[in-house]
């Protein structure tokens, strides 16, 4: 049992410790620093999807009014999707600076636009963010091992120990409180500028309280392993610095070697489909249509689409060689003829992220921060789900289209009134993700 | 004489650090990583270059085998470039990872490059990488501080310091003996890594290149080892110089370089291409669509035209004025665009010079600029890549345009659309695509780089003076 009067003994004597003070300071202003410089930069991300949207609205409006027959007005056009950062992107900004959130796309065949990048800077991706899920997945175990290395060490190095063990009521609450008021402040500094952030940013309390729990989960798993290797047996006579020395070995083995072990053995073992092939293969047959009988284009993409196998016939007197029905129909063949590649490509980029996160229940770190970009809709299979949104509107922008260029209506700037508009989608697909999950 | 007493305090410490488990292990775990982080990176590296050059063949070999075409649609066929892994990215792959590594090439367009690496590797890679420069640059400090915290306050907890002043030992000796120690022992993560170095001079990279980078990474460790023997002589016990040297590890390796990268992108911030390309496209707008004759941007051309000829009508010109319009504004549209992304690439370096002046505040910083510029894996060749792409892009496209000018006939070119029999006179040879260059990208001369590194190396050795001052000030504050 522990008493009050221990927890208030051990709370007296650690806030008088001056290193104690510092590292808490240093871990608060590590925390608000990460935090706002994620914050700024979520804000930057979604000025500049605002200020996307209305040019892209403009110059599509500006485009449009120029042409004079669907086929043209699909050719020139271009319509921007986008992912927004979610509510708590800020605390991890996760895989958002090698994916792509924004695309500008058209009618042609999308294989050759969808992995188009525009992404950061490729130096400061490299460098790595400093954002709120670094703190607290990689430099907060480090400060929880400098913070209870030396516990019971330095007790022993001031000839207090036996003191302490004797007057304390029971020897292992001493340790256990001690602990205790170590790290509730060490999380309290860490969160309490998250929970101000997230609240001021808008974030769902439910999200903000499931990053709380992930960051004290992650507190705990360390403050454990700490204390384990505290008080084995076999390490009795190490001293206190060569404990810590086991400390940071466990920090850097599950924290470095397993993920890179795991990175280097899932690439050699998942096979994934070359990039170049995707878009070789996709021009290929893009290019090839031209040079090919009209009908070979016409079979394929009856195949897939066979309610308009009546409609594939065109005014030989008009456009012989040329024809924008055909034309959007072998950038569909194209398309289709790249599909498994590029099905291969994004089946290998989830399996390997499946696998991964197999591979972060060995890794506290890795653990901690990959449930962090989940909660904040910035894992790879958010970013992947963005692709799939950008996937869907193209397809709803071809059956727009083909409509038109098949029955052919009368053009109108009216009837483009109907254009499908990207929206981004909202949170429940996150709530699903998530569920899925846990 | 005096040589002989520093080498028996340096054999001292590596009995007591072959005797203590932790010291081995960590010894041994960091020569294991090191040398598996080589053979790995060389595989990955080698087999990366290998795909790209077969991919690069290919596309050459497709654009020229293509069939007798129009050849503007050969300008819409485009080309793929593939960007080579240079000889250093074995030891520092840099910013290899986070760009894509191919570019697609087509008339009217820059497009962006595709496929990076960083992509499929699941986040698992997002704060270590087995690469050696990584475990050089961020976690052989760790090592040498996990063996070489206690070397000096050890003899002193132990009493041992009294002793061995007493005999006659100089504090310099006595400092000297442990800092040699740990730079034997630190030679142990360096050894593979120079090794590796001395086989990619031999190869293919400049020497002096080579040299300089392999010496960056030798003062990088000599860094290491002397603070951390000024550490564990300055202060009076082990646990706090054991506290001391982990703290400057987390800052110096850790934190500083990714507070630099976030400070770099919210203090100037850049536009990103996409919003650029709104920007391209309103002044490309005023320019003229090259595939419409009758833009009225393009009447002036055809005034001049006619009168140099001194015809009354495009028809009886003796080139094809399609031909002329489409080569006349991708040239000025090519010029826009340059000057947009000449514009982005000036924004990204600049970040990249906001990051890397935190090297002032921690040599991990300055040494991985000197390491990535070196090794031709930075933003800067990054950038050499873009143009490069670029100019062939120019090039190819421009050269199908003379042909289009020079060896079509503008009337079978007006009637292409009217039967396809029509359209099949309204092509050229296939020979003409002979017209495409190789490509075969390297990174800027041995020259440029170094110069591009001078900056950095300041850095570097403001560190060396830096250290060697904490050196002599520990030296002097030595007491038993």
């Amino acid at each position: 049992m522990m008493r009050f009067t221990d927890l208030k003994r051990e709370a007296n004597f650690v806030f008088g410790h001056r290193q104690i003070k510092l590292t808490l300071l240093v871990v608060f202003l590590l925390s608000v620093v990460s935090l706002w410089s994620g914050y700024a930069e979520m804000q930057e991300q979604q000025a500049t999807i605002e200020r996307l949207l209305e040019k892209d609205q403009i110059e599509r409006e500006a485009v449009i009014t120029q042409q004079s027959n669907f086929g043209m007005v699909a050719y020139y056009a271009f319509h921007l999707t986008y992912a927004p950062p979610s509510p708590l992107a800020f605390a991890a900004v996760g895989e958002r600076d090698v994916f792509p959130w924004k695309h500008r796309i058209r009618m042609l065949a999308l294989e050759g636009q969808i992995y188009e990048s525009d992404t950061d800077n490729p130096e400061l991706a490299f460098l790595g963010r400093f954002d709120f899920a670094f703190v607290t997945s990689i430099l907060l175990p480090l400060f929880i091992i400098l913070l209870l290395y030396d516990l019971k060490a330095k007790e022993r190095e001031a000839r207090r120990f036996d003191l302490l063990n004797v007057t304390a009521r029971n020897a292992h609450a001493i340790w256990t409180s001690r602990v205790l008021v170590t790290l509730v402040p060490l999380a309290l500094v860490t969160l309490t500028p998250f929970v101000v952030f997230g609240l001021a940013n808008g974030a769902p309390v439910l999200s903000i309280l499931t990053v709380c729990a992930i960051v004290i989960g992650n507190i705990a798993i360390w403050s454990a392993i700490v204390l384990v290797i505290g008080t084995a047996k076999r390490f009795a006579n190490f001293s206190a610095t060569h404990l810590a020395s086991v400390m940071l070995g466990v920090w850097l083995v599950t924290t470095v070697i397993v993920p890179v072990t795991a990175h280097t053995v899932i690439n050699s073992v998942i096979e994934t489909p070359e990039g170049g092939d995707i878009v070789l293969t996709q021009r290929e047959a893009v290019n090839s249509a031209w040079d090919k009988p009209v009908e070979d284009t016409w079979r394929a993409f009856i195949a897939t689409h066979p309610q308009w196998a009546d409609y594939t016939e065109f005014d030989p007197e008009r456009d012989s060689s040329f024809n924008w029905k055909w034309y959007y129909a072998f950038q569909q063949v194209g398309d289709q003829t790249a599909s498994e590649l590029s099905r291969g490509f994004q089946a290998s980029t989830l399996q390997k992220d499946t696998i991964a996160s197999y591979v972060a229940l060995f890794s506290p770190s890795l653990l901690t921060q990959r449930l962090l970009s989940s909660a904040a809709d910035t894992d790879v299979e958010a970013m992947v789900s963005y692709e799939n949104d950008v996937r869907a509107f193209h397809k709803s922008l071809r059956k727009f289209y083909y409509y038109h260029l098949f029955k052919d209506p009368e053009f109108s700037q009216e009837s483009l009134k109907a254009l499908p508009q990207f929206t981004p989608s909202t949170d429940t697909s996150h709530n699903n993700r998530s569920g899925k999950k846990e | 004489m005096i040589f002989s007493v520093v080498k028996t305090i340096c054999a001292d410490q590596w009995r007591y650090w072959l005797r203590t488990k932790v010291a081995a292990t960590v010894l041994l775990l960091g020569a294991i990583l090191t040398l598996a982080a080589l053979v790995v990176n060389a595989f990955h590296i080698e087999e990366a270059a290998h795909a790209r050059d077969h991919f690069q063949t290919e596309a050459e070999e497709r654009f020229k085998a293509q069939p007798d075409k129009h050849p503007h649609r050969m300008v819409h066929y485009g080309h793929y470039v593939f960007r080579a892994p240079t000889p250093l990215s074995v030891i520092e792959p840099g910013v290899d990872t986070y760009t894509g590594n191919a570019i697609f090439l087509e008339g009217h367009r820059q497009n962006s490059a595709m496929f990076a690496e960083q992509r499929q590797s699941a986040g698992l890679t997002r704060f270590s990488s087995l690469t050696p420069s990584f475990l050089a640059l961020v976690l052989a400090p760790l090592f040498i501080i996990l063996i070489g915290y206690g070397s000096v306050s050890r003899e002193r907890e132990a009493g041992t310091l009294t002793l061995l002043l007493s005999q006659g030992t100089t504090r310099w000796q006595l400092m000297l003996g442990k800092l040699l120690a740990l730079i034997t022992a630190s030679g142990l993560f360096l050894l593979p890594l120079l090794l590796a170095c001395f086989y990619v001079a031999f190869s293919s990279e400049s020497v002096l290149v080579v040299l300089l980078f392999s010496l960056s990474y030798a003062v990088y460790f000599l860094l290491w080892a002397a603070v951390v023997t000024a550490c564990s002589a300055l202060f009076e016990k082990s646990s706090v110089s054991f506290t001391m040297l982990i703290v400057i590890w987390m800052a110096a390796c850790v934190l500083l370089p990714r507070i630099g990268s976030s400070v770099a992108t919210n203090a100037a911030p850049s536009i990103g291409k996409l919003e650029a390309d709104f920007k391209v496209v309103e002044k490309l707008r005023s320019l003229g669509d090259g595939h419409d004759v009758n833009d009225p941007a393009f009447k002036k051309l055809k005034e001049n035209l006619l009168a140099k000829y001194d015809v009354d009508s495009v028809d009886d010109l003796p080139v094809n004025f399609r031909g002329v319009v489409a080569q006349y504004s991708e040239g000025r549209q090519a010029k826009v665009l340059n000057e947009f992304a000449e514009n982005r690439m000036g924004e990204e370096l600049e970040q990249a010079h906001i990051a890397r002046q935190f090297g002032w505040l921690s040599p991990t910083v300055s040494v991985r600029a000197i390491s990535t510029i070196l090794a031709g894996t930075s933003l800067e060749t990054h950038h050499r890549f873009l143009r490069e792409a670029e100019a062939l892009r120019l090039e190819f496209v421009q050269g199908l345009n003379k042909v289009h000018v020079e060896k079509l006939d503008y009337k079978l070119d007006m009637n292409r659309n009217a039967s396809e029999e029509a359209a099949e006179k309204a092509v050229v040879d296939a020979d003409n695509w002979a017209l495409l260059s190789e490509f075969d990208f390297k990174p800027e001369a041995a020259n440029t780089r170094i110069s591009n590194a001078l900056i950095y190396f300041l850095q570097l050795f403001v560190w060396v003076c830096i250290t060697t001052l904490l050196l002599k000030a520990a030296v002097r504050r030595l007491n038993p």
